[in-house]
């Protein structure tokens, strides 16, 4: 489930995310009121896309 | 995009220590963008405006690390770490292999490749021993040998999830009998930047698994090591274990990490890793065009 609006909002909780100007695509960013990470997936003039951030997987890690 | 970025920042997402890597690699002036692995495609096809003349690669996943420098190198492209550091880094076996041929001080390790080689390694080795897979990550998976009943409780677990044996490699390794905690140093370059003593009540000391993180002095004896791993490995970015063996009062090198982590432990000790590497990524990058 993705959401492509300007001001997106938490995928958990429904609050609205504070869309700060150096996002880059790929960050992780934390709701600040549930605390769900969510992964910038696209960010254009047309405003942010975020999705769920991905589960920890077995190869990743130091 | 017409003009090729200087730098790429290969990662599977832009987690701190990213973010903080490409904000410093920009503040050297450089222009630095990531690089997803859906991006990848582009960048080897030459389509995004030339090579980048570097690739650093910070992929969280390790099969995709090396799968994305393998092809960045083949395309003509300098990553760094190199992909067959990354390999051997991702790899505890072939580290094991590197540092006994190169004389590096490290716990008596055995390759098993079945059941009874676990079996038979672990009674050469004597008990406690530490079964590792050889390529795990944060210590998962790493199971201490306390006595035969642990090997076989072990074994009879992993027996009934892989009875053909897929997960074989693994290693065995003595047990280590350190005072509490273990050394992580970062190396940049060739220069050991910071060491810290991580300690924990776990007799893994991964920060993964809430290990304090306190700031040493990189003595000579650390930095002894470091030159060792670095002359082996060449230049890079390392995170580098060292734990002290106490029946010989002298530091083994653990494991070498080709993706240290570094945000939150910078956050405490207070030396700028992102920065230091950012210098080092500008450095290679003037060496290099001055070749050119
Ligand atoms: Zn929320």
């Amino acid at each position: 489930m993705t959401t492509a609006i300007a001001a997106p909002k938490c995928l958990v909780c429904d609050t609205e995310f504070e869309v700060q100007e150096d996002w880059e695509k790929g960050e992780i960013t934390e709701c600040t009121a549930c605390g769900q990470e969510h992964e910038v997936v696209e960010k254009s003039a047309a405003g942010v896309r975020l999705d769920l951030a991905p589960e920890v997987e077995e190869d990743w890690g130091e | 995009m017409t003009i090729a970025d200087q730098v790429l920042l290969s990662v599977t997402m832009l987690r701190p220590e990213e973010k903080l890597l490409l904000g410093a690699l920009r503040a050297e002036g450089l222009t630095a963008r990531p690089l997803l692995m859906e991006d990848l495609a582009e960048v080897v096809a030459g389509r995004t405006g030339g090579p980048p003349a570097l690739a650093v690669i910070r992929n969280l996943s390790h099969r995709d690390a090396i799968s994305v420098s393998r092809r960045l190198e083949y395309a003509g492209v300098t990553t760094l770490n190199r992909s067959s550091v990354i390999e051997a880094c991702n790899d505890k076996g072939l580290q094991s292999l590197l540092f006994a041929r190169h004389d590096i001080p490290h716990p008596v390790t055995r390759h098993a490749f079945s059941y009874d080689q676990v079996r038979t390694a672990v009674g050469e080795l004597g008990m406690p021993a530490v079964v590792k897979p050889v390529s795990g990550s944060w210590g998962r998976g790493v199971t201490k040998m306390a006595n035969a009943e642990c090997v076989e409780a072990w074994a009879g677990g992993r027996e009934s999830a892989d009875a053909t044996g897929k997960l074989f490699p693994v290693v065995v390794q003595a047990y280590v009998d350190k005072p509490g905690h273990d050394l992580r140093v970062v190396v940049v370059g060739r220069t050991p930047v910071v060491a810290i003593q991580r300690a924990s009540e776990d007799w893994r000391t991964n920060t993964h698994l809430g290990a304090s993180v306190e700031r040493v002095e990189v003595t000579a004896e650390i930095d002894k090591l470091c030159q060792q791993v670095v002359d082996v490995l060449g230049p890079g970015f390392y995170g580098v274990d060292l734990v002290e063996d106490r029946a010989i009062g002298e530091l083994l090198v653990l494991e070498v990490n080709a993706n240290p982590e570094f945000a939150k432990s910078s956050e405490r000790h207070g030396v700028d890793v992102a920065g230091l590497y950012a210098a080092y990524v500008a450095e290679q990058l003037s060496v290099t065009a001055a070749a050119a």
